[in-house]
């Protein structure tokens, strides 16, 4: 009797799980990104001459770098953890391009890659013809992986091997324990430094005004020329950054804090 | 070749570079015995009791389990599933509770419900008498529980052979002894079992034969009486006195 009770009372404790947590957060900080953006756009409209009115140049160049960053950060956190395994597997020929692409995507600037993904790409794979946003996408997503890998791999090696070998000894494949036992252990160390990543990629998607993509450096830069007033104008562009870093920054500190 | 024989082990050898860590180890275990491994640190008791669980590899010899040699990655799967393992420093899953750390292998590899699984991890708390702790996590617990636990999720397997490697080494004296009741009741169970241990006194009274390592090699293998009261070797009587004069 007392025993059915408690089977009842005990199960549903651990029901709500990390993973679920994660979603509920993500989607919570996407509503929340949504929602600073608003504010930035009605604050921008209100602002004193030069950037009251041209309150739209800048928004727009704000939701370009937001776009860039989020679909770029994405990309780079698959990529991450996809170079970061291949450069921890046993075979070499997982190995050595892995740490060949990490080499390659950290030893070279970013505003190469971008120039490289936006103009040398297309010539040398002619059906690619790749617009602005797309090239940049590629070039960030790539070096956002490789410091990605790096983190990854250093996250999966802090866990002790002893949790490798139990899981293993109970019958669970590699792939499963990866899975359930290694990664979700791994991810949570990581979540600081693969924060500071996203970060610096919301930062160095400036590079983009290089080829071109109107996001918010370039759009800073345009309103500066016309109007003569560097000042106004570029301290704005800085107002936005730091709000669109300092958030990104809280928003996380909120995340470790419920994952732990 | 003996019907009864669950674990066959022929003239393992195993080094690391240059040292030599297992010389040609034979050793062959019948259903439902409990050998206990004893020899100084570093004679390869531990890594012999890991070769039969593929967490070691091993460069020449042969073990078979059940029928089933260690030899491919698929063989090795097989094996892992029907022999349990327990270690000195616990391993618990920090991630997950209790019941969960319990219930994961039953779910993942033995493919049952939820329901099945937590109903398996419920009955192996009660024999190992922790049942109130089961939404914790590892790091709520003693030691004493953690390792409790850690034998319980490796029963959840339902396995032939368990596997000790030094259970109580990590633990505060004062739990010792919860942890090897339970091993003492597994072992009355008809479980068959490998213990790698300087639990003297479990030895003399559990073990059906004790194996003595010394330097990578077997040297005596012999019930506890024997071997406590008359080994027959120099080596063993060495380590019984360094260790019974401590």
């Amino acid at each position: 009797m007392t025993k059915s009770k408690e089977v009842v009372e005990s199960t549903p404790a651990p029901k709500i799980h990390s993973s679920a947590w994660l979603l509920i957060l993500l989607g919570g900080g996407a509503v929340g990104f949504y929602v600073l953006f608003l504010l930035l756009s009605f604050l921008l409209k209100l602002a004193p001459e030069p950037i009251g009115s041209r309150a739209d140049l800048f928004i727009e160049g704000a939701r370009t770098t937001l776009n860039l960053t989020l679909v770029s950060g994405v990309l780079g956190l698959l990529v991450g953890v996809l170079v970061g395994l291949a450069k921890l597997s046993k075979k070499i020929w997982l190995r050595y391009p892995a740490d060949f692409f990490i080499w390659l995507l950290r030893g070279t600037p970013l505003l190469v890659q971008i120039l490289f993904a936006y103009y040398a790409l297309p010539m040398l794979v002619p059906s690619l013809r790749l617009e602005e946003f797309s090239a940049c996408v590629i070039a960030l997503a790539l070096n956002v992986g490789a410091y990605n890998a790096e983190v990854i791999r250093a996250g999966i090696q802090a866990i002790h091997k002893g949790q490798t070998e139990a899981s293993l000894s109970l019958g669970l494949t590699k792939f499963q324990t990866l899975r359930f036992v290694v990664l979700p252990q791994a991810l949570l160390i990581v979540v600081p430094p693969l924060v500071n990543n996203i970060v610096a990629l919301l930062k160095d998607s400036s590079l983009a005004s290089a080829i071109g993509l109107l996001e918010l450096t370039l759009a800073g830069n345009r309103i500066s020329a016309e109007t003569f007033l560097p000042v106004p104008v570029l301290t704005t562009v800085a107002i936005v950054y730091l709000s669109l870093t300092t958030s990104v920054t809280i928003f996380t500190h909120f995340l470790e804090r419920r994952l732990k | 070749m003996n019907q009864d024989v669950i674990v066959d082990a022929r003239n393992i050898h195993k080094s690391y570079g240059d040292f030599e860590a297992l010389k040609g180890v034979s050793l062959s275990v019948e259903k439902g015995e409990v050998l206990v491994i004893l020899g100084p640190s570093g004679s390869g008791k531990s890594t012999f009791i890991r070769t039969l669980n593929g967490l070691e590899e091993f460069q020449k010899g042969e073990i078979v389990i059940d029928k089933v040699s260690l030899g491919s990655e698929k063989n090795l799967c097989a094996v892992r599933r029907e022999v349990g393992m327990v270690f000195q420093s616990f391993n618990l899953f920090p991630h997950l509770t209790v019941m969960q750390n319990i219930a994961l292998a039953p779910q993942k590899v033995r493919g049952l419900s939820r329901a099945e699984a937590d109903k398996i991890a419920y009955e192996l708390l009660d024999r190992v008498g922790i049942r109130e702790q089961s939404h914790k996590y590892p790091a709520e617990l003693s030691g004493g529980q953690q390792q409790r636990v850690a034998i319980a999720r490796a029963l959840a397997m339902q396995p032939k052979v368990m596997l000790f490697d030094e259970p109580t080494s990590a633990l505060d004296p004062e739990m010792i002894s919860e942890v090897l009741d339970v091993m003492k009741e597994l072992a009355k169970s008809g479980m068959t079992m490998l213990v790698v241990t300087h639990e003297m006194g479990f030895a003399r009274e559990v073990a059906d034969r004790i194996v003595f390592f010394d330097s990578g090699q077997i040297v005596e293998i012999a019930t506890p009486e024997k071997f406590f009261n008359n080994p027959t070797h120099e080596r063993s009587k060495l380590f019984l006195s360094q260790i019974l004069h401590r």
